[in-house]
This record gives C-alpha cells, structure tokens and sequence, in this order.
C-alpha cells in the first residue's frame, strides 16, 4: 500500500497538478479566443528556464523564482499574443492555430540556442527527503505540493470573487454576449493571457523541480494538458483542473498494463473517447 | 426629445442587403415597437443599431452622438443597453453574478441598481447564487432583462423578450417592461406578438421586407385593418381575428 | 569539371528532394487547401507510406536488423502498397476523428502522428527499431552517375506531374466544386443534401495516401528509413508552411511552396555552414526560428487567399429565424 503511494499516487498528484495548471489557460484561451493555442506548452518551458537562470545566476531558491518567472512569462504572452495572434481577431480560428504551431517552433528552437539540448536541473543535489517516512516524499515534493496549493487558490479567488475573473468567466461562457453587455473584451483577453500564461510558467517550474529542465518538456505535455482541458470541459477552468487530475491519474497507473513509452496515448486515447461520447466534456464546457 | 434616430439605414449579413433604408427613432421615456412579418429585416435593425450587423450605408445617433458601427462596448457606456433573444445570459455564471457583469462598465456602487433589479423580478432573489443557466425560460428572460437594466441605459432595446413564453409569463414580461419604461427608460422592442406589443406602445413601426412601411401610434396601427390584416399576421405573430377581440386566444410559439 | 559535376549533382538532388516535398504538399492541400482539413498528422502517414514499401522491397532482414518481410517485391508494388496503407491508416483515423472540428482535428492529428511515429520506433520486429530499415532498392540504382541521379530525378519529376493533372481534374470535376463548397460553408453544403462527412472522408484519405507515397519515395531515394526521418519539423511543419507560402487551395502554389521553402531552408543551411564549428549546432537551432518566422510573416502579410473574414456568426436556434429574416 505504501509502496502503491510512493510508486504511482505521489507521482500521478504531481503530474496532474502540472497538468491542471497548464490545462486552466488552455481551456480559457480556447473558450475566450477560440484557438486551439498550440505553443503552450512552450511557455512551460520558457517558466522553466527563467526560474533557472535566477537559480543558476543568482542563487535564487527555486520557489522564490516561481512568482518572478510568473510575471516575466505573462509579459511575454502578452507580447506575442499582440504581435503574432491579435492581428487575426477576426480571422478563421485555425490560422490562430497555425500561427501558434510557429510560436511553438520559434519558441523550442530559441531554447535550444540560448540553452543547448541538456538537461539541466534546480539542484545540483536533490534537497534531503523530509522526515516522513515511510513515505518517500521529499523536500521538493512539498514545495511542489505547496505551490500547487496556493496557486489553485489564488486562481480561484481570481475567478469567484474578482471583478476581472467574473469577467473572464462571462467571456468564456460566450464573448458575443460578454461584447453586448459592455465587457472591454480586449482588456479581458489580455487577462486570460496573464493569468494562462503564469499559470502556465508555474506549472513548468514545478515540472523541472520534480523531473528537469529540457527545451521540449512544454512541448511534450501539450497532448495531455489539451485531453485534460478537453475532459474538463473547454471554458471550465476547474473542470481543467479537474481534467489534469483525472489525466495525470490515468497516465501514471497506465504503467501498470502497458509499456512507459506508450503514455502519451493514454492521454490521447481519453480525449479522443471524450470527443466522440461527451464533446462538452465533465463539466459541460463550450464545445464548438 | 428623441433619444435614439436612425436613418437610411442599409446593410446586411455578408454581402446582402437586408435592411433597405430604414428609419426608427426613439423619444426619452418613449416605448417603440417593431412589427412586421417573418423575414422583415427586425431583429437586424435592431442588431444594426447596435453595430453587430453593418452598415454600409445611414447613420445612428444616440443621445447627440454619432454612433453608426459603433463598438458595443461605447454604446454600453452611452446608455443604449440590448437583450438578444437568445443566448442572453450567463449559463455558468449565478444569477447574481449575470447582474454584476451588467454593471461591469459602471463605477458607481450598483446596490441600488441591484436592489432594483430584485425588487423588479422577485422571483430572482431566492435564485441568486443559482447558476443561470439552470432557470426556467422565463426567469432566464427575467436574468436577461435584469442584466441590461443595470447597466443604467437611456433606451433599452429587448429583441422579441416573450419569445418561447408561456402566455402568463409575457403578461408578467410586459407588465414589467411598462414598469421599466415608468422609471423613464425608453424601450425599443421588437415583438412577434404584435398585438399586445402595440398595446402598450406608443408608436409602432411596421416594416416588410427590409422597409418601413407604417408608422404610427400603437393604438392607431391596431385600429388600422389594412396594416393588421396584411403585415401583422404572419408566422408566430397572433393579432386573433382582427376585428379587436381582445380575448382571442393567443398560444405563442414553442415552449 | 568536378565542380560542375559536383554542382549538377547537387541541383539534382535539391530537386529530387523538392518533387519528394510537393507529393506531400499536394497531399496536404486535397487535405487543407480543397476541403478545409487541418491535419498535422503528416509526419505519421509519412511513416506509414515509407515503411511499408521498404517492408515490401526491401532485401529480407538480417539478424543484425531484424524486421518484418523484405520481402523484395517489385518497386511500383511498394509505392502501391505505401498509398493504400496509408489510405486505409487515414480512413480508420477519418472516420473516428473527422467530425471534429479542425482545431480538434489538428490536435488530433498530432496526437495519432505521434503515436504511429513511437510504435514503429518500438516496434523492432516489424520496422527495425531504432535501427530502421536498410538496403531498400531505388530505381535506376545500377546505371551510372551521374545518370543514375539524373533519371531518378525525371522520374520524380513525372510523378509530380501525374499527381499535379490527376488533382487538377478531380478539382475542376463536380466532385471538386462539392469540396470547396464544404470548405467555404459546410452547413449550407449540407444543407444542400451532400454527404459531407463522405466526401471530407474522400479528401482524407486521398491526401493521406499521397503523403504515405511521399514516404515511400522518400524510402527509396535514401534507401535507407530510420525513425529519425520522420522527425515533424521536416515532414509536417515544414511541408506546411511550403503550402502556405505558396498559396494554399492551389496546386501550382502547393509545388512552387515546395520548391521555394525547400530552396530557403538549404540555402540556410548553406550560410550557417559559413558560420565557424562554435555555431554550427546553433545554426540549426536559428534555421528553425526563421523558418517558424517566415510562417508567420507569410501568414500576416502573403496570405490574402486563406485568411477570409470569419463567416457571419449565426447562431443555433437562430438559424431558422435568420434564414427567414434574411428571406
């Protein structure tokens, strides 16, 4: 039993907390922008790597970098969003979709070059393990653990009790109507990009805490953070978080019955039942 | 004074005309209906006003300003509130909050406009952490109406309000919309249900086919056989047998 | 004379390549171009197409690199065979995800290319594992070169060719004005009383099978196919932006995009060989984010034909009373 948490519960919490994280601004940026936003994944990454040069340069502890790569990740969301994605507003979703596919490129590839292809980690040693045996759960699992704790919060607060996340909510349940009631769409949209985009760069920190820090590891979860937001429910921001759970859940106990390398099907296998049995997903989200 | 003035106005969906030079105006405190068959061009009028559909030709003035194609989010803050006839609210969001995202323009403290909204549609209080999209038909037209009117409009422009209502529901639907108008909001209001629309209107524009065709007082357009008789019976619109009968039985259109 | 024959079998081979890229962006623009389809799935039915006709050509395998068959049957038989596999891949895959809408599409593509890219780098008895496939014949192989290259090349050529006037037919056929009337307006096309989800089926498969072919003649020119080959950068991203630099919806623009994209990345990949060995790893990395660059220029400013206005938004439920209103 022990053994049962320390092999797959502990790691399917971790996972899908990383998933949920990336899925919230997934399901937002679709059900608010209508785009299936492609380079995502990449500002995990790009989160990762921020943190790691505090780290690396500045001694900083990699928790204290969370927030800090948080702010300098929504930046440049927000960046990118005007210079690449805003000028086709009005445009066939699908270009925004192709344009993110190139974001997602020019993104991995600029990691590789500032950064090289190896991995790199937080610690040079991992921190000691928290006196909580038997269960083998370490210092960085409680950060983890943590982090995640007052993330979800804070999201929550944002959503249930700000002016602005009411807002992002309204848009999310439908824009045309959010436009007729007076809502700044634009302004709106931008704080979907701030708060996807943070969320986002927390989520690859605590990744690169938990595995390392490669120029792909964005890029590789963008499957999975997609069937999560699908499962949850496109638009439903804690159906996503629901959604990553549920997916981290599936992807670790899969190991029981099929080979490692086979996860991403998992993941890949749920959304493509869910888009055929329940398109609206858990939690009832936007489905066209 | 008039409010709301729109002139000439000419455009459609795409490339095609289907407004063809209409005219409506709305006086302050004024309420104004808009009747004609299937296919009139009167939910686009409406949507052209509120620049969702475009122009290509005339011009809408609110309150002094020019407002052709305007943004809605302009028109918001100039006092020109809309209801759409469908997809009106918030389905995630509880009532309460569908009210608040009414308000989102306004920087004044909006307890009072809420107070007001619940003491208009009581039945809304005992719902207000419900999520909206749970309600029956007719209290989400209570959530929609409720929505718009705190967002403290001038004129109010409601796009078919009793649609798919049971007949004792647009009763109370009206029955609001005059208690409304009475707080000296104007009310532009596009009705199928013609005859009690006109009824309480006081003036009434019959368009067909993208044009105007009568404009008059309410009163005075049901009187007139020629206009009941050729323009206000087609599709769900029920007028009875036109000679007045004002208890004719009136089923409105789906449930 | 060694320069010149060094520079004609360069140009050869540049071409050879470049006729290998348009079968793909002829696939992908029956895909995207006619019917509307975002399929990144390429790199996967490209997969499909080059092992199976490896399989079926290639000399039997050796217990140093076991894999399925070799079993050295005739070379059209692959090329063949690389079509209808890829075909029947496309049609399974088609008939569960087609009815998504394409941003679900494309994730969905995405999801299937990888998975058929993991199982035939895992699958070791059946495609060599890592190792790939090897010894897999390539037309004109004994003649001499240049020769060899040359009419290698004509004959890539004269595939393209086929494709291109096969395409064009079906394009200017009644069956061609069904798919672009589903690409602009899919519920009016339904409405109309066509079987949409047949035809964008059609479209599928058809365009998949011509990726699959682009595998296959790609197997045999390398004579050799290794999982690295179908690494997505080369075999989907960029056949994509090929397509739309050239103009999607339009066959001519699909194999000049070929043609134009391919001569930029080697022409970069020429400067950065100027650059010193430090750069030489960066170089690759820099040649990818001009080429993610270049889409987007392309998409903002050299793509009038893709980017129409959003059509009107007409909602449901409201479709009836705007068809009326609009009556």
């Amino acid at each position: 039993m022990i053994e049962f948490f320390n092999d797959y519960i502990l790691s399917a919490l971790i996972l899908g907390s990383i998933y949920a994280l990336g899925a919230i601004g997934i399901s937002m940026i679709y059900a608010i922008l209508r785009f299936a936003h492609f380079a995502h994944g990449d500002l995990l990454t790009l989160g990762a790597y921020f943190a790691f040069e505090l780290v690396d340069r500045f001694r900083a502890h990699p928790v204290i970098s969370i927030p800090i790569a948080m702010v300098t990740v929504a930046i440049v969301a927000v960046g990118i969003d005007y210079a690449f994605y805003r000028p086709f507003r009005k445009s066939r979703p699908i270009i925004m979709v192709i344009a993110s596919f190139g974001i997602a490129l020019m993104l991995r590839s600029t990691f590789q070059l500032l950064w090289g292809t190896d991995d790199q980690y937080y610690w040079s040693i991992q921190p000691p393990l928290e006196s909580l045996e038997p269960f083998l759960v370490g210092a960085k699992h409680l950060y983890i653990g943590g982090a995640v704790i007052v993330l979800i919060s804070a999201t929550h607060y944002l959503l249930a009790y700000t002016r602005t996340g009411k807002a992002m909510r309204a848009m999310s349940d439908d824009p045309d109507l959010a436009r007729v009631t007076g809502i700044p769409t634009e302004r709106i949209v931008i704080w979907t990009w701030i708060v996807g985009a943070s969320l986002a760069a927390a989520a690859g920190v605590l990744l690169g805490m938990d595995t390392r820090i490669k120029f792909d590891m964005g890029w590789n979860l963008l499957l999975p953070m997609f069937a999560a937001a699908i499962l949850g429910g496109l638009g439903r921001p804690y159906g996503a978080i629901a959604g990553g759970m549920v997916i981290g859940g599936l992807e670790e106990l899969s190991t029981l019955v099929i080979p490692g390398d086979y996860k991403s099907a998992v993941a890949f296998g749920v959304m493509v039942l869910v888009l055929i049995f329940r398109p609206q997903g858990i939690f009832k989200g936007r489905v066209l | 004074m008039t409010l709301l003035t729109a002139q000439g106005m000419t455009g459609g969906y795409g490339g095609m005309d289907i407004l063809k030079g209409v005219e409506l105006a709305v006086d302050a405190g004024e309420i104004v209906v808009i009747v004609g068959p299937n296919g009139a061009g009167k939910s686009t009028a409406m949507k052209a006003i509120f620049g969702l559909v475009h122009l290509r030709e005339g011009n809408v003035t609110f309150d002094g300003q020019e407002i052709t194609n305007a943004q809605p989010e302009r028109l918001v803050r100039a006092g020109l509130g809309y209801v759409p006839q469908e997809r009106n609210i918030f389905p995630n969001l509880s009532v309460h909050e569908n009210l608040e995202m009414g308000a989102y323009t306004r920087r004044d403290d909006i307890a009072a406009a809420l107070e007001r909204v619940y003491t208009l549609f009581p039945p809304l209080v005992e719902k207000r952490k419900q999520a909206a999209g749970e309600l029956s038909g007719g209290q989400r037209q209570m959530v929609a109406f409720g929505r718009a009117l705190m967002t403290d409009p001038k004129v109010l422009m409601l796009d078919e309000p009793t649609a798919g209502l049971s007949p004792l529901f647009m009763d109370e639907i009206f029955d609001r919309i005059i208690a409304v108008n009475e707080t000296g909001v104007g009310i532009l209001m596009v009705e199928q249900n013609a005859r009690q629309a006109l009824e309480i209107a006081d003036r009434g524009y019959v368009l067909a086919t993208g044009e105007n065709r009568y404009i008059d007082t309410g009163p005075n357009l049901l009187a007139d056989r020629e206009v009941v008789e050729s323009f206000l019976g087609g599709g769900g619109g029920n007028v009875g047998n036109g000679n007045g009968d004002a208890n004719a039985p009136e089923g409105s259109g789906d449930d | 004379m060694e320069t010149a024959g060094g520079l004609i079998l360069f140009l050869v081979g540049f071409f050879t390549l470049a006729s290998i890229a348009s079968v793909s962006t002829l696939g992908l623009n029956i895909c995207w171009g006619v019917t509307g389809l975002f399929n990144i799935g390429i790199a996967g039915f490209y997969a499909v197409g080059a092992y199976t006709s490896a399989i079926l050509t290639a000399e039997p395998s050796v217990p140093s690199n076991p894999h399925l068959g070799g079993f050295e049957l005739p070379i059209p038989v692959g090329w063949a065979g690389a079509m209808v596999m890829s075909a029947a891949i496309a049609w399974i895959v088609g008939k569960v995800c087609l009815r998504l809408r394409a941003d679900y599409l494309a994730i969905a593509t995405i999801g299937i290319a990888e998975i058929i890219r993991i199982t035939f780098r895992n699958w070791g008895a059946i495609a060599g594992g890592s190792y790939g496939i090897h010894r897999i014949p390539k037309p004109f192989e004994s003649w001499p070169q240049p020769w060899a290259e040359i009419f290698f090349l004509l004959l890539m050529i004269a595939v393209v060719v086929v494709i291109y006037l096969v395409i064009e037919r079906g394009i200017n056929s009644p069956w061609g004005r069904v798919m672009r009337a589903i690409r602009e307006n899919e519920t009016a096309a339904a409405a109309a009383g066509k079987d949409v989800e047949r035809m964008r089926l059609q479209a599928f498969v058809y365009g998949s099978a011509l990726m699959g072919l682009a595998g296959a003649l790609s197997a045999h020119y390398l004579k050799q196919f290794l999982p690295e080959d179908t690494e997505p950068l080369t075999a989907t991203f960029l056949i994509w932006v090929m397509l739309i630099a050239g103009g999607s919806g339009n066959n001519k623009g699909a194999i000049l995009g070929a043609f134009v994209v391919w001569g930029l990345w080697t022409m970069s990949e020429f400067l950065t060989d100027l650059l010193s060995a430090e750069w030489a790893t960066r170089a690759a990395y820099i040649r990818v984010f001009l080429i993610g660059l270049l889409l987007q220029v392309v998409l903002q400013f050299f793509s009038r034909g893709i980017i129409p206005e959003k059509p009107p938004v007409i909602r449901r439920g409201e479709t009836n009373a705007v068809k009326a209103e609009a009556g």
